[in-house]
Protein backbone atom coordinates (compact mmCIF):
# COMPACT_ATOMS: atom_id res chain seq x y z
CA UNK A 1 0.00 0.00 0.00
CA UNK A 2 3.05 2.67 0.60
CA UNK A 3 4.90 1.59 -2.85
CA UNK A 4 1.44 2.45 -4.60
CA UNK A 5 1.15 5.49 -2.49
CA UNK A 6 4.97 6.22 -3.14
CA UNK A 7 4.24 5.51 -7.34
CA UNK A 8 1.19 8.17 -6.87
CA UNK A 9 3.48 10.65 -6.17
CA UNK A 10 6.37 9.78 -8.32
CA UNK A 11 4.39 9.20 -11.08
CA UNK A 12 2.46 12.49 -10.04
CA UNK A 13 5.12 14.61 -9.97
CA UNK A 14 6.77 13.43 -12.87
CA UNK A 15 3.89 14.20 -15.00
CA UNK A 16 3.36 17.39 -13.37
CA UNK A 17 6.75 18.43 -14.93
CA UNK A 18 6.62 16.20 -18.35
CA UNK A 19 2.81 15.22 -19.47
CA UNK A 20 1.10 18.29 -17.63
CA UNK A 21 2.08 21.21 -19.52
CA UNK A 22 0.37 20.01 -22.30
CA UNK A 23 -3.02 20.37 -20.96
CA UNK A 24 -2.00 24.17 -21.05
CA UNK A 25 -5.57 25.90 -21.59
CA UNK A 26 -4.30 29.85 -21.66
CA UNK A 27 -1.13 29.07 -20.12
CA UNK A 28 -2.73 27.54 -17.02
CA UNK A 29 -1.89 24.04 -16.15
CA UNK A 30 -3.98 22.01 -13.59
CA UNK A 31 -1.81 20.85 -10.00
CA UNK A 32 -1.84 17.20 -10.44
CA UNK A 33 0.22 16.63 -7.42
CA UNK A 34 -2.00 18.38 -5.12
CA UNK A 35 -4.84 17.08 -6.48
CA UNK A 36 -3.42 13.09 -5.57
CA UNK A 37 -2.98 14.65 -2.05
CA UNK A 38 -6.07 15.78 -1.54
CA UNK A 39 -7.78 12.75 -2.73
CA UNK A 40 -4.96 10.87 -0.49
CA UNK A 41 -5.79 12.82 2.11
CA UNK A 42 -9.51 12.53 1.92
CA UNK A 43 -9.27 8.75 1.73
CA UNK A 44 -6.64 7.63 4.50
CA UNK A 45 -6.55 10.74 6.68
CA UNK A 46 -4.15 13.63 8.01
CA UNK A 47 -0.92 11.76 8.40
CA UNK A 48 -1.26 9.92 4.79
CA UNK A 49 -2.43 13.66 3.20
CA UNK A 50 0.61 15.53 5.00
CA UNK A 51 3.39 13.10 4.23
CA UNK A 52 2.11 12.80 0.54
CA UNK A 53 1.88 16.72 0.38
CA UNK A 54 5.55 17.52 1.51
CA UNK A 55 7.10 14.22 -0.63
CA UNK A 56 5.38 15.71 -3.70
CA UNK A 57 6.00 19.26 -2.61
CA UNK A 58 9.48 17.90 -2.19
CA UNK A 59 9.77 16.52 -5.21
CA UNK A 60 7.91 19.50 -7.30
CA UNK A 61 10.53 22.36 -5.27
CA UNK A 62 13.49 19.88 -6.87
CA UNK A 63 12.24 19.73 -10.27
CA UNK A 64 10.94 23.22 -10.13
CA UNK A 65 14.44 24.52 -9.30
CA UNK A 66 12.87 27.18 -6.65
CA UNK A 67 13.27 26.91 -2.83
CA UNK A 68 13.10 23.42 -1.63
CA UNK A 69 11.01 23.36 1.53
CA UNK A 70 8.06 25.68 0.29
CA UNK A 71 5.79 23.75 -2.04
CA UNK A 72 6.87 20.93 0.35
CA UNK A 73 5.45 22.97 3.80
CA UNK A 74 2.18 24.26 2.02
CA UNK A 75 1.14 21.15 0.40
CA UNK A 76 2.01 18.98 3.76
CA UNK A 77 -0.09 21.33 5.33
CA UNK A 78 -3.03 21.23 2.69
CA UNK A 79 -3.03 17.22 2.79
CA UNK A 80 -3.62 17.41 6.61
CA UNK A 81 -5.86 20.04 6.48
CA UNK A 82 -7.84 18.50 3.70
CA UNK A 83 -7.42 14.46 5.47
CA UNK A 84 -9.09 16.14 8.74
CA UNK A 85 -12.24 17.37 6.67
CA UNK A 86 -13.67 13.45 6.68
CA UNK A 87 -14.81 13.44 10.35
CA UNK A 88 -16.23 17.01 9.81
CA UNK A 89 -17.91 17.26 6.83
CA UNK A 90 -19.77 14.51 4.52
CA UNK A 91 -16.77 15.01 1.96
CA UNK A 92 -18.22 11.54 -0.04
CA UNK A 93 -19.90 13.16 -2.37
CA UNK A 94 -18.49 15.08 -5.57
CA UNK A 95 -20.52 17.83 -5.12
CA UNK A 96 -18.42 18.42 -1.87
CA UNK A 97 -15.13 17.12 -3.11
CA UNK A 98 -14.66 19.34 -6.26
CA UNK A 99 -15.72 22.68 -4.70
CA UNK A 100 -13.24 21.27 -1.61
CA UNK A 101 -10.43 20.97 -3.88
CA UNK A 102 -10.85 24.48 -5.45
CA UNK A 103 -10.88 25.99 -1.86
CA UNK A 104 -7.76 23.86 -0.88
CA UNK A 105 -6.19 25.24 -4.53
CA UNK A 106 -6.41 28.65 -3.57
CA UNK A 107 -5.95 27.66 0.40
CA UNK A 108 -2.49 25.98 -0.86
CA UNK A 109 -1.55 29.19 -2.80
CA UNK A 110 -2.15 31.66 0.12
CA UNK A 111 0.17 29.91 1.73
CA UNK A 112 2.80 29.43 -0.64
CA UNK A 113 2.62 33.32 -0.92
CA UNK A 114 2.95 33.82 3.00
CA UNK A 115 5.82 31.46 2.85
CA UNK A 116 7.56 33.17 0.21
CA UNK A 117 6.83 36.73 0.93
CA UNK A 118 8.78 36.03 4.07
CA UNK A 119 11.62 35.64 1.50
CA UNK A 120 10.94 38.42 0.29
CA UNK A 121 8.80 37.00 -3.28
CA UNK A 122 8.05 40.46 -5.42
CA UNK A 123 4.30 39.57 -6.77
CA UNK A 124 1.73 40.98 -5.37
CA UNK A 125 -1.05 38.94 -4.33
CA UNK A 126 -3.82 40.40 -6.54
CA UNK A 127 -2.10 39.69 -9.68
CA UNK A 128 -1.27 36.07 -8.50
CA UNK A 129 -4.79 35.11 -7.69
CA UNK A 130 -6.13 36.37 -10.80
CA UNK A 131 -3.55 34.90 -13.20
CA UNK A 132 -2.25 32.14 -11.35
CA UNK A 133 -4.05 30.70 -8.33
CA UNK A 134 -8.06 30.98 -9.66
CA UNK A 135 -7.51 29.85 -13.37
CA UNK A 136 -5.71 26.63 -11.41
CA UNK A 137 -8.23 26.22 -8.74
CA UNK A 138 -10.60 26.04 -11.71
CA UNK A 139 -8.63 24.10 -13.86
CA UNK A 140 -8.02 21.61 -10.51
CA UNK A 141 -11.77 21.36 -9.70
CA UNK A 142 -12.59 20.04 -13.45
CA UNK A 143 -9.82 17.57 -13.70
CA UNK A 144 -10.70 16.65 -9.67
CA UNK A 145 -14.41 15.74 -11.21
CA UNK A 146 -13.32 13.82 -14.18
CA UNK A 147 -10.85 11.66 -11.84
CA UNK A 148 -13.80 11.25 -9.65
CA UNK A 149 -16.10 10.31 -12.09
CA UNK A 150 -13.16 7.85 -13.37
CA UNK A 151 -12.43 5.79 -9.99
CA UNK A 152 -16.31 5.29 -9.57
CA UNK A 153 -16.54 4.24 -13.58
CA UNK A 154 -14.00 1.82 -12.24
CA UNK A 155 -14.97 1.26 -8.91
CA UNK A 156 -18.49 0.50 -10.71
CA UNK A 157 -17.07 -1.69 -13.51
CA UNK A 158 -14.90 -3.57 -10.27
CA UNK A 159 -18.23 -4.42 -8.66
CA UNK A 160 -19.59 -5.77 -11.63
CA UNK A 161 -16.84 -7.97 -12.70
CA UNK A 162 -16.52 -9.02 -8.74
CA UNK A 163 -20.27 -10.23 -7.84
CA UNK A 164 -19.78 -13.78 -9.01
CA UNK B 1 -3.57 8.89 18.37
CA UNK B 2 -4.35 12.92 18.02
CA UNK B 3 -0.62 13.21 19.47
CA UNK B 4 0.92 11.50 17.18
CA UNK B 5 -0.57 12.93 14.14
CA UNK B 6 0.16 16.82 15.59
CA UNK B 7 3.78 15.37 15.88
CA UNK B 8 4.14 14.14 12.48
CA UNK B 9 2.37 17.58 11.05
CA UNK B 10 5.15 19.01 13.49
CA UNK B 11 8.26 17.45 11.71
CA UNK B 12 7.11 18.05 8.68
CA UNK B 13 6.97 21.95 9.32
CA UNK B 14 10.06 21.86 10.84
CA UNK B 15 11.91 20.08 8.58
CA UNK B 16 10.50 22.32 5.99
CA UNK B 17 11.51 25.08 7.75
CA UNK B 18 14.91 23.83 8.24
CA UNK B 19 15.23 22.98 4.48
CA UNK B 20 14.48 26.88 3.87
CA UNK B 21 16.39 28.60 6.83
CA UNK B 22 19.64 26.30 5.38
CA UNK B 23 19.12 27.72 1.59
CA UNK B 24 18.24 31.74 2.73
CA UNK B 25 20.61 32.03 5.41
CA UNK B 26 24.47 32.87 3.66
CA UNK B 27 27.97 31.67 5.17
CA UNK B 28 27.11 28.92 7.98
CA UNK B 29 24.35 26.71 6.55
CA UNK B 30 26.15 25.99 3.28
CA UNK B 31 27.41 22.73 4.31
CA UNK B 32 23.58 21.70 5.15
CA UNK B 33 22.44 23.02 2.07
CA UNK B 34 25.17 21.09 0.32
CA UNK B 35 23.96 17.65 2.29
CA UNK B 36 20.68 18.29 0.91
CA UNK B 37 22.02 18.82 -2.38
CA UNK B 38 23.67 15.86 -2.04
CA UNK B 39 20.86 13.49 -0.89
CA UNK B 40 18.69 15.41 -3.70
CA UNK B 41 20.62 15.46 -6.79
CA UNK B 42 20.28 11.76 -7.86
CA UNK B 43 16.49 11.98 -7.52
CA UNK B 44 16.67 15.26 -9.40
CA UNK B 45 18.56 13.60 -11.84
CA UNK B 46 16.80 11.00 -12.32
CA UNK B 47 13.63 12.85 -12.12
CA UNK B 48 15.18 14.88 -14.90
CA UNK B 49 15.95 11.55 -17.05
CA UNK B 50 12.73 10.22 -16.19
CA UNK B 51 10.56 13.98 -17.37
CA UNK B 52 13.02 13.96 -20.37
CA UNK B 53 11.89 10.49 -21.18
CA UNK B 54 8.86 11.30 -20.70
CA UNK B 55 8.60 14.58 -22.95
CA UNK B 56 10.28 12.81 -25.95
CA UNK B 57 7.50 10.13 -25.50
CA UNK B 58 5.33 12.65 -25.68
CA UNK B 59 5.85 14.65 -28.41
CA UNK B 60 6.80 11.37 -29.92
CA UNK B 61 3.20 10.29 -29.73
CA UNK B 62 1.81 13.85 -30.23
CA UNK B 63 3.69 13.81 -33.63
CA UNK B 64 2.68 10.52 -34.70
CA UNK B 65 -0.87 11.39 -33.79
CA UNK B 66 -0.13 14.71 -36.00
CA UNK B 67 1.39 12.55 -39.04
CA UNK B 68 -1.43 10.02 -38.80
CA UNK B 69 -3.95 12.65 -39.03
CA UNK B 70 -2.23 14.39 -42.10
CA UNK B 71 -1.67 10.93 -43.41
CA UNK B 72 -5.33 10.18 -43.35
CA UNK B 73 -6.35 13.40 -44.54
CA UNK B 74 -3.74 13.50 -47.64
CA UNK B 75 -4.76 9.65 -48.21
CA UNK B 76 -8.32 11.25 -48.34
CA UNK B 77 -7.44 13.79 -50.74
CA UNK B 78 -5.53 11.73 -53.05
CA UNK B 79 -8.88 9.11 -53.07
CA UNK B 80 -11.04 12.45 -53.90
CA UNK B 81 -8.13 13.74 -57.06
CA UNK B 82 -7.41 10.31 -58.53
CA UNK B 83 -11.19 9.96 -59.26
CA UNK B 84 -12.03 13.81 -60.45
CA UNK B 85 -8.83 12.52 -62.83
CA UNK B 86 -10.66 9.98 -63.78
CA UNK B 87 -14.00 11.65 -64.43
CA UNK B 88 -11.64 14.59 -66.40
CA UNK B 89 -10.09 11.67 -68.41
CA UNK B 90 -13.00 9.94 -69.02
CA UNK B 91 -15.01 12.94 -69.97
CA UNK B 92 -11.97 14.08 -72.21
CA UNK B 93 -11.77 10.53 -73.80
CA UNK B 94 -15.65 11.01 -74.37
CA UNK B 95 -15.29 14.65 -76.03
CA UNK B 96 -12.69 13.37 -78.39
CA UNK B 97 -14.59 10.27 -79.35
CA UNK B 98 -17.80 12.59 -80.36
CA UNK B 99 -15.51 15.48 -81.88
CA UNK B 100 -14.25 12.67 -84.11
CA UNK B 101 -18.13 11.26 -84.70
CA UNK B 102 -19.35 14.75 -85.49
CA UNK B 103 -16.32 15.49 -87.84
CA UNK B 104 -17.28 12.58 -89.52
CA UNK B 105 -20.66 13.09 -89.83
CA UNK B 106 -20.45 16.75 -91.12
CA UNK B 107 -17.82 14.97 -93.89
CA UNK B 108 -20.37 12.59 -94.67
CA UNK B 109 -22.47 13.18 -98.51
CA UNK B 110 -25.03 11.54 -96.91
CA UNK B 111 -27.84 11.81 -93.74
CA UNK B 112 -26.59 9.99 -90.95
CA UNK B 113 -28.40 9.79 -87.43
CA UNK B 114 -26.18 9.58 -84.52
CA UNK B 115 -26.96 7.21 -81.58
CA UNK B 116 -25.49 5.79 -78.48
CA UNK B 117 -25.07 2.29 -77.66
CA UNK B 118 -26.90 0.80 -74.54
CA UNK B 119 -26.17 -2.47 -74.81
CA UNK B 120 -24.01 -5.21 -75.68
CA UNK B 121 -24.48 -9.20 -76.66
CA UNK B 122 -20.80 -10.89 -76.67
CA UNK B 123 -22.16 -14.63 -77.06
CA UNK B 124 -21.01 -16.93 -79.40
CA UNK B 125 -24.06 -17.36 -80.96
CA UNK B 126 -24.95 -13.54 -81.80
CA UNK B 127 -22.99 -10.54 -81.15
CA UNK B 128 -24.71 -7.66 -81.56
CA UNK B 129 -24.73 -3.99 -79.73
CA UNK B 130 -28.27 -2.28 -79.08
CA UNK B 131 -28.22 1.77 -79.61
CA UNK B 132 -30.66 4.25 -78.37
CA UNK B 133 -32.15 4.93 -81.74
CA UNK B 134 -35.46 3.07 -82.80
CA UNK B 135 -38.37 2.96 -85.40
CA UNK B 136 -39.24 6.35 -83.90
CA UNK B 137 -36.23 8.20 -85.36
CA UNK B 138 -36.40 6.79 -88.46
CA UNK B 139 -33.76 3.77 -88.74
CA UNK B 140 -34.81 1.33 -90.76
CA UNK B 141 -33.33 -2.52 -91.16
CA UNK B 142 -30.27 -3.29 -92.86
CA UNK B 143 -28.98 0.24 -92.05
CA UNK B 144 -24.93 0.78 -92.40
CA UNK B 145 -23.52 1.87 -88.86
CA UNK B 146 -20.44 3.31 -88.80
CA UNK B 147 -17.56 5.21 -86.31
CA UNK B 148 -14.67 6.95 -87.61
CA UNK B 149 -12.66 3.89 -87.75
CA UNK B 150 -14.74 2.38 -89.92
CA UNK B 151 -17.68 -0.01 -90.19
CA UNK B 152 -19.07 -1.46 -87.09
CA UNK B 153 -22.36 -3.59 -88.53
CA UNK B 154 -25.49 -3.38 -90.04
CA UNK B 155 -28.93 -2.59 -88.41
CA UNK B 156 -30.80 -6.19 -87.88
CA UNK B 157 -33.69 -5.64 -85.66
CA UNK B 158 -35.40 -1.92 -84.78
CA UNK B 159 -37.60 -1.62 -82.07
CA UNK B 160 -39.36 1.51 -81.06
CA UNK B 161 -36.97 3.43 -79.18
CA UNK B 162 -33.83 1.22 -79.78
CA UNK B 163 -32.38 -0.91 -82.49
CA UNK B 164 -29.48 -3.95 -82.71
CA UNK B 165 -26.88 -3.76 -84.59
CA UNK B 166 -25.34 -6.97 -85.86
CA UNK B 167 -21.59 -6.43 -86.05
CA UNK B 168 -19.15 -7.99 -88.36
CA UNK B 169 -17.96 -10.69 -86.43
CA UNK B 170 -21.27 -11.66 -86.03
CA UNK B 171 -21.27 -15.64 -87.59
CA UNK B 172 -24.31 -14.47 -89.69
CA UNK B 173 -22.76 -11.43 -90.78
CA UNK B 174 -21.87 -11.07 -94.62
CA UNK B 175 -20.53 -7.91 -96.09
CA UNK B 176 -19.43 -7.57 -99.58
CA UNK B 177 -16.36 -6.04 -99.96
CA UNK B 178 -12.60 -5.06 -102.23
CA UNK B 179 -9.38 -5.14 -101.97
CA UNK B 180 -8.54 -1.27 -101.42
CA UNK B 181 -5.20 -1.59 -103.35
CA UNK B 182 -5.74 -4.43 -105.82
CA UNK B 183 -9.85 -3.68 -105.98
CA UNK B 184 -10.25 -7.98 -105.60
CA UNK B 185 -13.54 -8.08 -104.66
CA UNK B 186 -14.93 -10.69 -102.05
CA UNK B 187 -17.15 -11.04 -98.71
CA UNK B 188 -16.41 -10.28 -95.31
CA UNK B 189 -17.60 -13.35 -92.96
CA UNK B 190 -18.26 -13.31 -88.91
CA UNK B 191 -16.60 -16.44 -87.36
CA UNK B 192 -18.12 -18.17 -84.40
CA UNK B 193 -14.70 -17.31 -82.50
CA UNK B 194 -14.87 -13.86 -82.73
CA UNK B 195 -12.27 -13.25 -85.87
CA UNK B 196 -13.20 -11.78 -88.91
CA UNK B 197 -12.42 -13.23 -92.88
CA UNK B 198 -12.29 -12.05 -96.13
CA UNK B 199 -13.29 -14.57 -98.54
CA UNK B 200 -12.01 -14.41 -101.91
CA UNK B 201 -11.40 -15.99 -105.35
CA UNK B 202 -8.15 -17.46 -106.03
CA UNK B 203 -7.15 -16.49 -109.12
CA UNK B 204 -3.91 -14.82 -110.87
CA UNK B 205 -3.45 -11.46 -110.29
CA UNK B 206 -5.56 -11.60 -106.82
CA UNK B 207 -2.00 -10.59 -104.99
CA UNK B 208 -3.61 -9.83 -101.83
CA UNK B 209 -0.92 -9.33 -99.02
CA UNK B 210 -1.01 -8.57 -95.19
CA UNK B 211 -1.72 -5.59 -94.72
CA UNK B 212 -3.97 -4.75 -97.23
CA UNK B 213 -6.88 -2.64 -96.68
CA UNK B 214 -10.68 -3.79 -97.66
CA UNK B 215 -13.30 -1.55 -97.86
CA UNK B 216 -16.62 -2.06 -98.35
CA UNK B 217 -17.52 -2.86 -102.18
CA UNK B 218 -20.53 -0.48 -102.82
CA UNK B 219 -22.06 -3.40 -105.15
CA UNK B 220 -26.10 -3.85 -104.04
CA UNK B 221 -27.38 -0.77 -102.07
CA UNK B 222 -26.75 -1.71 -98.73
CA UNK B 223 -23.28 -0.08 -97.95
CA UNK B 224 -21.78 3.12 -99.55
CA UNK B 225 -18.69 1.98 -101.44
CA UNK B 226 -15.11 2.52 -99.55
CA UNK B 227 -16.54 2.21 -95.87
CA UNK B 228 -12.92 0.27 -93.67
CA UNK B 229 -13.61 -3.37 -92.72
CA UNK B 230 -10.31 -4.53 -91.49
CA UNK B 231 -6.77 -4.66 -92.46
CA UNK B 232 -5.54 -8.21 -93.69
CA UNK B 233 -3.18 -9.83 -91.33
CA UNK B 234 -2.53 -13.37 -92.61
CA UNK B 235 -3.60 -15.36 -95.64
CA UNK B 236 -4.99 -18.89 -95.49
CA UNK B 237 -3.71 -20.40 -98.64
CA UNK B 238 -6.08 -23.72 -99.21
CA UNK B 239 -3.47 -24.78 -102.20
CA UNK B 240 -5.57 -25.56 -105.43
CA UNK B 241 -8.97 -24.13 -103.62
CA UNK B 242 -11.38 -22.14 -105.86
CA UNK B 243 -11.27 -19.54 -102.85
CA UNK B 244 -8.75 -17.93 -100.08
CA UNK B 245 -9.03 -16.49 -96.60
CA UNK B 246 -7.73 -13.74 -95.73
CA UNK B 247 -7.73 -12.98 -91.74
CA UNK B 248 -8.61 -9.62 -90.77
CA UNK B 249 -8.38 -7.17 -88.18
CA UNK B 250 -11.12 -5.64 -87.84
CA UNK B 251 -10.77 -1.81 -88.48
CA UNK B 252 -13.40 -1.07 -85.68
CA UNK B 253 -12.66 -2.50 -81.86
CA UNK B 254 -17.00 -3.07 -81.06
CA UNK B 255 -15.89 -3.97 -77.56
CA UNK B 256 -14.95 -0.42 -77.34
CA UNK B 257 -17.65 1.68 -79.27
CA UNK B 258 -19.65 3.81 -77.60
CA UNK B 259 -20.96 6.07 -79.95
CA UNK B 260 -22.28 5.08 -83.66
CA UNK B 261 -23.44 6.93 -86.68
CA UNK B 262 -26.52 4.99 -88.76
CA UNK B 263 -26.23 5.74 -92.13
CA UNK B 264 -30.00 6.72 -93.36
CA UNK B 265 -29.03 7.88 -96.56
CA UNK B 266 -28.06 6.57 -99.56
CA UNK B 267 -24.78 7.54 -101.49
CA UNK B 268 -22.91 5.93 -104.71
CA UNK B 269 -19.77 8.05 -103.85
CA UNK B 270 -16.58 6.53 -102.26
CA UNK B 271 -16.13 7.71 -99.06
CA UNK B 272 -12.89 5.72 -98.17
CA UNK B 273 -11.21 9.54 -97.99
CA UNK B 274 -13.73 10.52 -95.20
CA UNK B 275 -12.18 7.65 -92.79
CA UNK B 276 -8.86 8.05 -90.82
CA UNK B 277 -6.88 5.31 -89.10
CA UNK B 278 -6.82 6.26 -86.17
CA UNK B 279 -10.28 6.64 -86.03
Amino acid sequence: MRLSLLLMVFGGSLAQSSVVPSWSVGGVTPDLPLILTAFIALRRGPEAGCLVGFAAGLLQDVTGGGLLGVQALSRALAGFAMGLLPGRLWVGHPLVQIPGLVLLTVAEGLVRFGLLQLLHFPASIGELLAHVILPQALYNGFLGAACVLAVELAQTLRGRHTWT
Amino acid sequence: MRFRRYALLLAVLLTSLFLLTVQTRGGGPTRAADLVALAITPVQSLLANAHRGALTAWHTFTDWKTVQSENMALRADNERLRVQSLQVRETDQENLRLRRLLALRDRMPLATLTGEIIGREGGGWARSLTVNRGRADGVAQQMPVIVPAGLVGRVAQVRSGASIVQLLNDPASTVGAVVQRTRTPGLVEGEPGGGVRFKFMARDGAGVVPGDLIVTSGLGTLFPKGIPVGRVTAIEDKGSALFHFAVLAPAVDAARVEEVLLLTGQSTQDIAGLFTPDG
